[in-house]
């Protein structure tokens, strides 16, 4: 008879991770209890690989004891896939639709929550600009991690990655020669700085922050991938308090709000391209 | 004798002799030397009196020279010639004095020495006169005496010089007599020496080279190639050589041993560097070979010979069934004879045995009838049969029997057990790869199954994929039909919210109307009444026939209205229930008296059970109860016309009502079952019998009457006092009509009204959006204006300054302060902020937003915090971020305090009046 037999290894592990988020929220207050659990899971291997340690509780002592391990660690969270002008339909559907509208307004606000490096607040800068609308907005830039917020502010990307943005912004209706936007300097493509003039990049945590402003567009696309439906549905929430009465809330191509619980205060301004106004 | 001493005496003699010879030889050198001094002496002694001699001849001759008047130019020389050999001769004789020890000789050189004197005062004499010229008296002077005096002179000195001379060869004569004489002693002194030393000499060297000559003949004798048996010298003296003799006995035999134990030691190591090799061959052999027949058949035809054996049997253990059996796989030299078996078991025979115990049998004595060993020219027993196991970590993998018809060496069976060991190792590692080789050969066949599967799969995929892109289009069609169909929806719930607003309206017009229509339809009634009754008469009985009918009409109009009314009160939400303790025997009184009439009129059977379980009590409205009985009690007589009608009311058992569960039932208590025996109810209609305005079929009004409201009202009742209806029945079977009602204690006996009720969770609901939540203040409204009053004073009055860029706030927080009398400034930015405390230094208190443009909360806050008279201005930090570090960070930039958004408005004012209390 044994009635204690220990867990099979899936469920130690399982349990090792929700202590290690759970330790991690305590001390250092970031939450990661709620983002789906395969990615947290390649994610704290690929750390404990790095690191060179053997099991998920060796990972949490030097989490707790090691602060470098924890802004590694937090690194690994942030999730920095982007481009510019990424999903260049996204764009193109946006100055059809979104800008003529923008156009009535006094002035705009703007919030690209998630945004990484930057690149996609580059993107609707730029954007703006050749629709002449950029200088009565404010864009605020915000991500959980500070020193992706801080390789945005300077605004340089790698040299070899323009040709890739260059075909994207043509695909996305611009109007003028993507190289008019960026100078070389050894190997990077460094943007102008009159198109951060009226950005504002911040650090704040989608998880555990509330909102700061009201916005008239939210961009928020590819960040909630990864969350459970329990913090999407959260985060929808916040992003739903921060736009204001026919504001625009823009989501990743993978993404859309159908069965969250803000569903039916939208309307779809773009089904595919994930363009929704708030309608009450 | 020792040979030492031999030796030492030997050596001894020769030298004692020599030792004395030498003694005396030592002395007669000495006297000889003493006498050789004597003689030269007495030579030099001779020569100075020859010396004497010729001065004295040359001082007389130098005298006479002056004697015989020579020429005055040579006087002078003479003399000093004549002084000169005078002084020699003196000179001579002195010294001749001093030396003389002969007694004659001394005697004459006295008397010389006196002549000498008186011849030179002649000579002196004579330079006088010479000088005087007196050259006659010279030559008298000579003549006279001179002469006589000078020939005794030489006379003297000759006699002189002949007495040394005679002393001189005296001496040499003596001496050489001397020297004679030690010549011959010592001739003889050699002679003797040489004798005596040549015999011992010889005498000894004869006696050593003897007993050496032995010891080295023997030793000679020694043969360098066979050690172990050497010669020994026979000497029994206990000399030197004898020890020599002794010492080369006693090596000679360590010698032997040593050799001996060499020899030992080298056929050891012969041994086992044989050992060696044939283990190496054996190991070597072992390479290359993956099957244990291959391996069993070398083995035992390499081991056998090897060994010394003559036959040799190999068995290897395999599971033939379930069972271990040790199976012979091969052979040397056999001969198929039927002696013997195949396969032994684990303890079978001899082979078995050994297997079991893990250890080696020998066989010495083999009888007869055992294996023989056969070749072309015959065939004998074997002498010793050997049978070993072959094991590997303990487990026993084999068994191999040897026969020879020698027995075997210790070498040979050393030899076996070492390869044994390796053998050992090898099946194992053999029958390892062969299970490594049929493992490889399942995992390919599986792999080429897994290929095929993947294969299968790839396609599967392509098909998923193309079925996917068909479900992603039907997908955005579904999607453009919901919007579709929700766009209707919004529609009909539109409409159906004007609907029910009408329908609303239309219940709450009937329920007001309530009064306006009874009113006239009581007179109605009550004249009615009156003009049935006839008090005065005059009426006929036709006439009293209309008024029954027109009171009956009327009662039965109240009765629709009644219902009506009931059923748009209960719509409009204005149906008022009052809890009070009902005793269950009233309610049974009650309905007793209402409808055993009914029953008698009808025919029908009445009863009512009460379970005996039930409390005296119970908690709910009296009248609605009644209401809800009434309607199901006269329905069920309604719809019944012959049969039993009975009501039972129970205690509530778990799982007694099926159909409503998900509803709030954890409450019920009781159960007031109508049962009838009527037409039933078919199963389509169960539900829509409980809609208002609706009865089963269209035709019942017509054939029983009623408005159909009944069921539909007492549903509601039903719900207003916490319970249900159910309905079960079978059509033409009868129904029972079941009432569920909760045990309402907690309730309060205040007016539960329900859409006062739904309006109020209505707007908790939709206050949950906006940056402020509103208060729900649950404090007795005395204490709260108390409250209210006294943050109006602290406030009233202040001037605060409010930083933020997002302008929700700033018009909420502007409204709520301004409602307290604050006078409230506002600012879109830090650097606004600023520039606006700058121009109004007087501000109280700060409300500081951190995320901002142009200026962050952070900047604002340090740079007003620089200018000294701001040093301890309260500045509250707005923050949307909400972990511990941000806030600290707040607190760092030089906040007093910090709140977070979305902003508590009573926090907020909680948190300003600490910070504005002075």
């Amino acid at each position: 008879m044994n009635n204690n037999r220990p867990k099979d290894h899936n469920e130690l592990e399982e349990i090792e991770i929700n202590l290690l988020l759970e330790g991690i929220f305590r001390y250092y207050g970031f939450d990661f209890r709620n983002y789906t659990f395969p990615f947290l899971n390649r994610r704290i291997w690929n750390r404990m690989r790095e690191e060179k340690i053997a099991s998920i509780s060796g990972l949490q002592e030097k989490i707790f004891h090691d602060p470098f391990v924890m802004n590694r660690l937090l690194d690994d969270f942030s999730i920095n896939v982007t481009e510019m002008f990424r999903d260049p339909s996204f764009f193109l559907s946006f100055r059809k639709k979104i800008v003529p509208f923008l156009r009535d307004s006094p002035y705009i606000r703007i919030w690209h929550a998630g945004c990484s490096t930057g690149e996609e607040v580059y993107s609707m800068a730029i954007l703006l600009h050749e629709e002449g609308l950029y200088e009565k907005t404010r864009i605020y830039a915000t991500d959980m991690n500070e020193s992706v917020l801080r390789v945005g502010k300077e605004g340089k990307f790698p040299l070899h990655k323009m040709q890739l943005y260059t075909k994207n912004y043509l695909a996305s209706g611009g109007k003028k020669a993507f190289s008019e936007y960026y100078k070389v300097q050894n190997e990077n493509a460094s943007f102008h700085s009159f198109l951060t003039k009226n950005v504002v990049f911040a650090q704040h945590n989608l998880v555990t922050d509330r909102s700061f402003n009201e916005f008239h567009v939210i961009i928020c696309r590819n960040v909630m991938i990864y969350f459970d439906k329990v913090l999407q549905n959260r985060v929808y929430n916040l992003l739903h308090e921060s736009l204001g009465l026919s504001g625009i809330l823009g989501l990743g191509s993978k993404e859309g709000i159908k069965f969250t619980s803000i569903a039916d205060d939208y309307e779809e301004v773009d089904t595919f391209e994930k363009l929704y106004r708030r309608i009450q | 004798m020792k040979f030492k001493t031999q030796v030492i005496t030997c050596f001894g003699m020769i030298y004692g002799i020599y030792a004395i010879f030498s003694v005396y030889h030592w002395t007669s050198m000495d006297n000889y030397e003493h006498d050789i001094e004597g003689y030269i002496k007495s030579y030099s002694m001779l020569n100075l009196a020859y010396s004497i001699h010729e001065w004295v001849n040359v001082y007389s001759k130098e005298s006479r020279e002056l004697f015989a008047n020579p020429p005055n130019k040579y006087i002078e020389q003479f003399t000093k010639n004549q002084d000169k050999s005078l002084q020699n001769v003196n000179e001579a004789l002195d010294a001749y004095q001093k030396v003389d020890r002969s007694k004659e000789s001394q005697e004459i050189v006295k008397k010389l020495k006196t002549i000498v004197k008186n011849y030179s005062e002649i000579d002196k004499e004579m330079d006088v006169l010479l000088k005087e010229g007196k050259k006659e008296e010279v030559s008298q002077l000579y003549w006279n005496q001179g002469r006589a005096v000078s020939d005794k002179m030489i006379e003297l000195s000759n006699q002189l010089q002949t007495i040394q001379n005679e002393i001189t060869n005296e001496k040499l004569n003596q001496s050489l007599k001397k020297y004679i004489q030690t010549t011959k002693i010592t001739k003889i002194y050699m002679l003797l020496d040489y004798l005596m030393g040549g015999t011992l000499f010889s005498w000894i060297l004869w006696n050593v080279t003897r007993r050496l000559n032995k010891v080295s003949s023997v030793m000679a004798e020694v043969n360098f190639d066979s050690l172990e048996k050497l010669p020994r010298i026979n000497m029994k003296t206990k000399d030197e050589i004898g020890k020599i003799a002794l010492s080369f006995n006693e090596m000679a035999q360590a010698l032997e041993e040593h050799t001996l134990h060499e020899k030992e030691l080298k056929n050891a190591t012969e041994e086992q560097s044989w050992l060696k090799t044939k283990v190496a061959e054996f190991a070597t052999m072992y390479s290359g070979i993956d099957d244990l027949e291959t391996l069993g058949h070398l083995f035992i035809t390499k081991l056998t010979p090897i060994i010394g054996a003559n036959y040799g049997l190999f068995y290897i253990k395999r599971s033939i069934g379930d069972e271990d059996v040790f199976q012979k796989i091969a052979t040397y030299a056999y001969n198929q004879q039927k002696i013997g078996t195949d396969h032994f078991r684990f303890g079978e025979g001899l082979v078995g045995q050994c297997a079991l115990e893990n250890r080696m049998i020998v066989l010495n004595q083999v009888p007869n009838n055992y294996i023989k060993i056969t070749s072309g020219t015959g065939m004998a027993s074997p002498s010793e049969i050997l049978i070993i196991p072959v094991e590997y970590q303990g487990e026993v993998l084999s068994v191999i029997e040897l026969a020879s018809f020698q027995s075997f060496s210790h070498l040979e069976q050393l030899l076996l057990k070492e390869i044994i060991r390796n053998l050992g190792i090898n099946i194992q590692s053999i029958i390892r790869h062969m299970q490594v080789e049929r493992l490889l050969q399942e995992s390919q066949a599986l792999t080429e199954e897994l290929q095929s599967q993947s294969e299968e799969l790839q396609s599967q995929q392509e098909e998923l994929r193309i079925v996917n892109e068909q479900i992603e289009t039907q997908y955005e069609n579904a999607e453009k039909k919901t919007r579709e169909l929700e766009n209707v929806q919004s529609i009909l719930e539109e409409k159906a919210q004007q609907l029910s607003l009408s329908s609303q309206y239309k219940s709450e017009f009937l329920a007001n109307m309530s009064h306006e229509l009874r009113t006239p339809l009581n007179s109605l009634l009550i004249l009615a009444q009156m003009l049935a009754e006839n008090v005065d008469g005059n009426l006929t009985a036709k006439q009293m026939n209309y008024a029954d009918t027109i009171f009956s009409s009327g009662n039965d109009l109240l009765h629709l209205i009644n219902d009506i009314l009931d059923i748009s009160k209960v719509e409009a939400g204005k149906m008022e229930i009052t809890m009070n303790e009902v005793k269950l025997s009233d309610v049974k009184k009650f309905v007793d008296s209402q409808f055993t009439p009914v029953a008698r009129k009808k025919n029908i059977q009445f009863n009512i059970q009460l379970a005996s379980n039930l409390p005296t009590y119970i908690h709910t409205d009296t009248h609605r109860l009644q209401q809800i009985l009434n309607n199901l009690l006269s329905n069920a007589f309604k719809f019944t016309n012959h049969g039993t009608v009975s009501l039972t009311i129970q205690k509530v058992e778990k799982g007694m009502y099926a159909k409503q569960s998900a509803f709030l039932h954890s409450d019920i208590e009781f159960a007031f079952s109508v049962k009838d025996t009527g037409i039933g109810i078919p199963a389509e209609n169960h539900a829509i019998i409980f809609d208002a305005f609706k009865q089963a079929d269209g035709t019942i009004n017509r054939k029983y009457g009623g408005t159909g409201l009944g069921l539909s009202i007492s549903q509601e009742i039903s719900r207003l006092l916490g319970g249900f209806i159910e309905v079960e029945s079978i059509e033409g079977n009868g129904s029972t009509f079941t009432l569920y009602l909760p045990n309402n204690k907690n309730l309060n006996s205040s007016v539960i009204s329900l859409s006062e009720a739904e309006v109020a969770t209505g707007l908790l609901e939709a206050s949950g959006s906006g940056p402020i939540t509103p208060v729900v203040s649950s404090v007795r409204s005395e204490e709260v204006r108390k409250q209210l009053h006294e943050r109006k004073a602290l406030l009233e009055g202040k001037k605060v300054l409010v930083v933020d860029d997002d302008m929700r706030n700033i018009f909420a927080l502007t409204t709520a302060l301004e409602s307290y009398h604050v006078e409230v400034m506002f600012a879109e930015n830090g650097r606004e902020g600023i520039t606006i405390l700058q121009k109004n230094p007087e501000v109280d208190l700060i409300l500081m937003d951190i995320m901002m443009p142009e200026m962050d909360g952070f900047e604002a806050i340090q740079f007003i915090r620089k200018i000294p008279k701001f040093q301890s201005l309260p500045i509250i930090a707005l923050t949307a971020k909400a972990m511990k570090y941000d806030r600290n960070q707040c607190i760092e930039a030089g906040a007093s305090d910090y709140i977070s958004k979305p902003v508590n408005l009573e926090q907020l004012i909680s948190i300003m009046r600490v910070w504005l209390y002075r």
